[in-house]
């Protein structure tokens, strides 16, 4: 056994005091990121094994506004089976008069063709919806039960169908396929949606085409076979294809960057952490002076007695992290129990040793990092320090090896952290500003002593005292300013992003912003719609457009698969709502090019939003060739024009001049704006009257809707404060670690003033005073740097508008002066409150 | 065997800048035979361990010529200074300095085992049978006396065999008894194994006992004249 493992056992017989801040800081970090890492592997895992339900075939050909043609029926019922399944959004109305935003799926005898569908009742899917009767019959999910006040039995109407709810949908394999739904899923028999009259020209209708092999699932190469095929017989089809392997991408993508983002607020915990880490070895290093004088005087050299209590760090680090793995590793099937309705599960009961060791090289690698410059010390201390007190001890230069080694460690840790990053430029950045924040807090620290050391001396003795403290040698001045800004910092920025995305959502409403949008108006039924409107919502202002679904298929004529990813890469991905005008809308500005003349163009021509272009790198005389209704067109693009997303008022990324739809059938989509915007009883009679006399027209009621998206952000949000609260707690366990180091010290200093008359409460004052004095600095810092942070979050990362919350900023210094002096007192307080001797006899 | 072990000659020492410098040594110069037995005494402050330190290489002097065992100290880096300590002195402290978390054995092991001895325990446990603790071994520094930890410290200092023994108020911190069975002890192992002794004390018992005295004032050696004895 090497002598500095041998060494290092019979050191930790000691025990583990001083290391328990350590020990958590560590499993916490490691814990973070394990589990987080962990359930995103689970949660990909059981996607690609759920894929086929997910997707609800091998293969899924889907197209929007229209079915498959005879042929293109044909030739993928020839190929294997096949089961179609229809979504729309309609409104489903019941017997008092009440009317609910649905999300209406019609479905095949086949489907599903992976998985099953559970209902309450526990009979099968297709039992239920193909029982007879004089209704349609119709599963629902329990949300409309509770919503709409309904129960099994009850009648419902959708556009002109009259449906009975049969049972309540317990779970739809292919729920997630769908995207975020804005109501709850009603399920009925495919062929029942013809006669609904929700299915008419240009309904946005999304039809489904999935398919499995006649004797059982197709293997990888005839899949891809199969796509290839199809793409070569019907190369306009404009369908999308997905073929299990890809199944819901969107999600994928999602659960990658909300792991990012996570796996950063869990490296963040660890950097916190590894303050605690450096001031536990500092603190130990110093109670082991004497250890290692005596080592030094027995001849043991330098390297022997670093790598001695080097030994020691990182085996403490393993025992922190191996905590943090058992906590990593249940994660992932808790979270399974709780998920279970939410998102494919399957894949979360098991252990994931990629997840597991990558948080484990985090912590080592942090623990390591930030224990290699207090263990240089090691090298510094003398055998001389047995004979006397040596006040250059911790202030001799601390070797190049030592220096280079903490550089390299750091450089490593830093480049694990970018390297196996999902969005490395933001790694880069993160790690860049988390290096600022230390290097910051260094200065401000050295300004907070140097500061102290400038002020004139006070009368009072508690003021003398408390700046004293600040500045004199071994001050808690560094460590308490490090952790309590890196804190502070943290808390700042997690509570601005979280209150700036909230009143996003909801405070930012614009007043013009519309109460309604009406989706598929018939051409036949739009002059009558608007004139309804008229009536029942008098001085309300109503705008229409002329609304299709369609895909860009090509840009310049490059493939939209193959241009170049960009932030602006979404618009390429799914069908996009497209539409035509003659006249430019009113509250776009043309920033590029010329409309084209109100007579129509020559050509095909494009307008595309100004900004989103610019992220794609397209602009004036560039062509867009799109799929609509399976005809392939190409356009020029002949100006860019601004867009003002947030307005939620009609607004179209592309906007074609009306002579490149011509003829092809569509429909409209309509808002409603109330002047002021509606109170909710207007809200609700124009609801009721649309629904009852257009019931093949959807309303989408924009407070419902964005209630709908709040529903979302704050279960992210929620998410993100867990993680966070992680953080926090790690921060509070290195600021009460790093005011326990210093307990002994304070105490001692205390007792010899009240020996030498100072009272009790004249010395709490002092100390309070101190703690206070540095809360402060603290929180100055972490104001300013967390308003840095969390500006650069909310506006270059999540694209929102960012404003500064006073209220916030407040309630993060009142914690940290709170939090400071109550944990700097704890101890203190009831130390001073005996008798001087047996205080220091214990000490 | 050389005549002289320890030969140092115009030995200076300051601590600290400006207004807190002190010196410490001035210009102290001594000379020892080797096997004989010295004591170094002197008021509080007067630089006797700072002289124990400089001779054990423990301090560097900042001028001056100090041969230990035929090495020129200050010729030597920290690194070779540490390895000569190792191989050539035992040092014994005022306040033992025994490893808290290592038992009696391992504490007089540890030299041995830095210095790569293959059978460092079982020699180990012979130095520890020497001082009389054979059944004291597997105990720790806490579950021992104050005389117990000093022989342990002891037994830890002739365990590399050192040509040099250098021990800092070795009694200081003991009652009279046990103080006398640890001077007895050290002096006893210095005769039998021919080993140069020098020792620090404000004890003038203890002085005598040894073969020259030499008090420290104005930062150098002089003959301790009340003794009688010669440097």
């Amino acid at each position: 056994m090497p002598l500095a493992f041998k060494f290092a056992l019979r050191e930790m017989r000691g025990g583990l005091r001083g290391f328990y801040v350590f020990l958590a800081c560590i499993a916490l970090g490691t814990g973070t990121i394990a589990a987080v890492n962990s359930l995103a592997y689970g949660l990909t895992d059981g996607i690609r094994a759920e894929g086929q339900s997910l997707l609800g075939g091998d293969v899924s050909f889907s197209l929007i506004h229209r079915q498959a043609s005879a042929a293109e029926e044909s030739f993928l019922r020839e190929r294997g089976n096949v089961s179609v399944a229809a979504t729309l959004r309609a409104m489903a109305r019941t017997g008092d008069g009440g009317q609910t935003l649905v999300e209406l799926k019609g479905v095949d005898a086949a489907y599903p063709l992976y998985g099953e569908g559970v209902l309450l009742s526990g009979r099968g899917l297709q039992t239920a919806l193909g029982g007879g009767g004089e209704r349609t019959p119709a599963v629902v999910e329990d949300t409309l039960l509770e919503t709409a006040g309904l129960s099994v039995g009850d009648p419902i109407s959708l556009g002109r169908l009259e449906a009975q709810i049969v049972d309540v949908i317990e779970r739809e394999p292919d729920r997630l396929s769908g995207g975020i739904g804005f109501g709850p899923r009603v399920m009925i028999p495919i062929d029942a949606l013809e006669r609904s009259g929700l299915v008419g020209t240009g309904s946005l209708v999304r039809w489904r085409y999935r398919l499995s092999g006649f004797e059982g699932p197709l293997d990888d190469g005839s899949l891809a076979g199969l796509v290839a095929e199809a793409n070569g017989a019907f190369p306009s089809a404009g369908w999308r294809v997905e073929t299990r392997t890809e199944a819901a991408p969107g999600l994928r993508r999602s659960i990658d960057r909300f792991a990012q983002f996570l796996t950063l607020v869990g490296l963040t915990s660890l950097a916190v952490g590894g303050v605690g880490v450096a001031n536990a070895v500092r603190a130990y290093l110093a109670r082991k002076r004497g250890t290692i004088a005596t080592l030094r005087s027995l001849g043991a050299p330098g390297r022997l007695v670093f790598a001695t209590y080097f030994t020691q760090i990182v085996l403490l680090a393993l025992a922190g992290i191996a905590v943090g793995l058992v906590i990593g590793a249940a994660a992932p099937p808790l979270a399974g129990m709780f998920l279970a309705d939410l998102l494919p599960v399957s894949g979360l009961f098991s252990l994931f040793p990629g997840a597991l060791a990558l948080a484990a090289l985090y912590g080592l690698m942090t623990a390591v990092a930030f224990a290699i410059w207090p263990l240089g010390a090691a090298y510094t201390v003398k055998p001389t320090a047995l004979f006397r007190d040596d006040p250059q001890i911790g202030k001799r230069a601390i070797g190049g090896p030592i220096f280079w080694a903490t550089a390299i460690a750091i450089g490593l840790l830093a480049g694990l952290a970018i390297l196996a990053a999902y969005d490395r430029w933001v790694a880069m950045i993160y790690v860049a500003g988390a290096g600022a924040i230390f290097l910051l807090l260094r200065v401000v620290a050295q300004l907070i002593v140097a500061g102290a050391r400038a002020l004139p001396r006070s009368r009072s003795t508690v003021v003398r005292l408390a700046v004293a403290n600040i500045h004199r040698r071994g001050a808690l001045t560094p460590t308490v300013t490090l952790s309590l800004g890196l804190s502070l910092t943290l808390l700042v920025t997690l509570s601005l992003v979280d209150g700036n995305l909230r009143s996003t959502l909801t405070s930012r409403l614009p007043a013009e912003a519309p109460s309604f949008f009406f989706v598929d108006i018939q051409d036949r039924e739009k002059a009558g719609f608007l004139e309804r409107l008229a009536v029942i919502a008098p001085g309300a202002e109503v705008q229409s457009q002329p609304m299709l679904r369609g895909r860009i298929v090509a840009l310049n004529g490059i493939a939209s698969v193959d241009w170049p990813e960009t932030e602006a890469s979404w618009v390429l991905r799914g069908d996009r709502g497209i539409t035509y005008a003659a006249v430019p809308p009113g509250e776009s500005e043309i920033v590029a090019g010329e409309w084209w003349p109100a007579n129509g163009p020559d050509g095909n021509e494009v307008s595309f939003a100004a900004e989103l272009a610019g992220e794609l790198g397209i602009g004036v005389g560039d062509t867009v060739r799109v799929n609509v209704l399976g005809r392939e067109m190409d356009a020029t693009v002949s100006n860019l024009r601004t867009v003002e997303w947030e307005s939620l008022s009609i607004n179209f990324v592309m906007m074609f001049s009306p002579n490149v739809f011509a003829g092809a059938p569509h429909a409209h989509l309509a808002t409603l704006t109330f002047p002021g915007g509606g109170d909710e009883a207007a809200e609700l009679a124009v609801l009721k009257e649309v629904s009852e006399t257009f019931p093949t027209i959807t309303a989408i009621r924009v407070k419902d809707a964005l209630e709908t998206v709040n529903g979302v952000v704050s279960d992210l949000a929620l998410a993100i404060r867990a993680a966070a609260a992680v953080t926090l707690i790690a921060s509070v366990l290195v600021l009460a670690g790093t005011l326990a180091a210093s307990h002994r010290a304070r105490i001692y200093d205390a007792v010899i003033l009240k020996t030498l008359g100072a009272r009790r409460r004249t010395l709490v004052a002092a100390f309070a005073l101190e703690y206070m004095l540095l809360a402060l600095a603290a929180a100055l810092f972490g104001i300013i740097a967390g308003v840095v942070a969390a500006r650069f979050i909310a506006v270059d990362l999540m694209e929102l508008s960012f404003v500064f919350l006073p209220w916030t900023a407040v309630g993060a210094v009142a914690t940290a002066v709170v939090v400071t002096v109550g944990l700097g007192l704890i101890g203190t307080w009831r130390a001073l409150g005996e008798q001087p001797a047996r205080v220091l006899r214990a000490l | 065997m050389q005549d002289h072990i320890i030969i140092a000659r115009d030995v200076w020492l300051t601590f600290g800048r400006g207004a807190t410098e002190v010196s410490v040594l001035r210009g102290a110069d001594l000379t020892v035979d080797t096997g004989c037995t010295l004591a170094i005494t002197g008021p509080s402050g007067s630089g006797k361990s700072t002289m124990l330190m400089v001779l054990g290489g423990l301090e560097r002097a900042d001028r001056g010529e100090v041969m230990v065992a035929g090495q020129d100290m200050m010729a030597l880096s920290e690194d070779e200074l540490t390895a000569f300590r190792g191989r050539q002195l035992g040092i014994v402290f005022q306040s033992f300095h025994l490893i808290p978390t290592m038992t009696a054995l391992e504490n007089v092991a540890v030299p041995l085992e830095i210095g790569k001895v293959a059978n460092a325990r079982d020699m180990a446990r012979a130095e520890l049978a020497a001082v009389g603790l054979s059944d004291r071994a597997n105990h720790y520094p806490a579950e021992l006396s104050g005389g117990e930890q000093q022989r342990v410290a002891i037994a830890r200092a002739l365990a590399p065999r050192p040509s040099l023994l250098l021990a800092d108020e070795p009694t200081g911190n003991l009652d009279e008894e046990t103080g006398n069975e640890i001077a007895d002890l050290m002096f006893a192992a210095a005769r039998e194994r021919k080993q140069t002794m020098i020792l620090v004390t404000h004890d003038l018992e203890l002085a005598r006992r040894c073969d020259s005295v030499l008090r420290v004032s104005d930062g150098r050696l002089h003959e301790a004249s009340e003794t009688g004895v010669a440097a």
